[in-house]
């Protein structure tokens, strides 16, 4: 009755399987150990495939911004590696936390680091969108 | 303490964005999202951006010792 076209069906069957097949593969890369060359061959290599995905599928350019306009946000990254770079020159890291010692303790199980890894690759694709 | 100030500092970054993306979409001024993608134009910010999301993933992913 309302069958939708296959135009627009294909697509979200396609986005649902490239979705289960990122967070299996996620699952998979989130095993290995760390440290190893597999661990970053998997790790890199998806995030060059994400990309290159991402390049494919460009947005339409964006409106034109003005340095102007975009100075707070400037201004708020300084800001942002202003307060790692403080953290990440001081010891003992307990007491001057990095973003990445924070992440690590939220990461420390697989299926954590498996949802957060699929959460990565995703985030590529989209920047390299735009 | 020092970890308290330091967590402050993070917390405050984030609230900043949050307040700064909902004064953008009142005014109608470029939030996050627009400014990233007009940076990402940019040929050298969008490989530096590019190359430095990669690298996170690596030091996130890769470069730890799970317990």
């Amino acid at each position: 009755m309302h069958d939708e076209p296959a135009g627009r069906r294909e697509p979200r069957a396609g986005a649902v399987l490239a979705g289960l097949a990122t967070l299996a593969y996620a699952w998979w890369a989130a095993g290995l150990a760390p440290f190893s060359l597999g661990a970053t061959v998997a790790v890199v290599g998806a995030g060059l495939v994400a990309i290159a995905a991402g390049g494919r599928a460009r947005r339409p350019a964006p409106r034109r911004v003005t340095v102007r306009q975009a100075a707070p946000w400037i201004v708020l990254a300084l800001a942002a590696g202003a307060v790692q770079l403080a953290s990440f020159v001081q010891a003992p890291r307990d007491d001057h936390p990095t973003i990445s010692s924070l992440t690590n303790a939220l990461l420390d199980s697989q299926p954590a680091r498996a949802a957060a890894l699929a959460c990565w690759l995703a985030l590529a694709v989209e920047l390299a969108r735009r | 303490m020092t970890a308290g100030l330091t967590l402050a500092a993070y917390a405050a970054v984030v609230v900043a964005a949050v307040a700064l993306e909902v004064a953008a979409r009142r005014r109608e001024a470029p939030g996050f999202g627009e400014v990233l993608a007009a940076a990402l134009r940019i040929r050298p910010v969008r490989v530096a951006l590019l190359a430095g999301w990669l690298w996170l993933g690596w030091h996130v992913f890769v470069r730890v010792d799970w317990q």
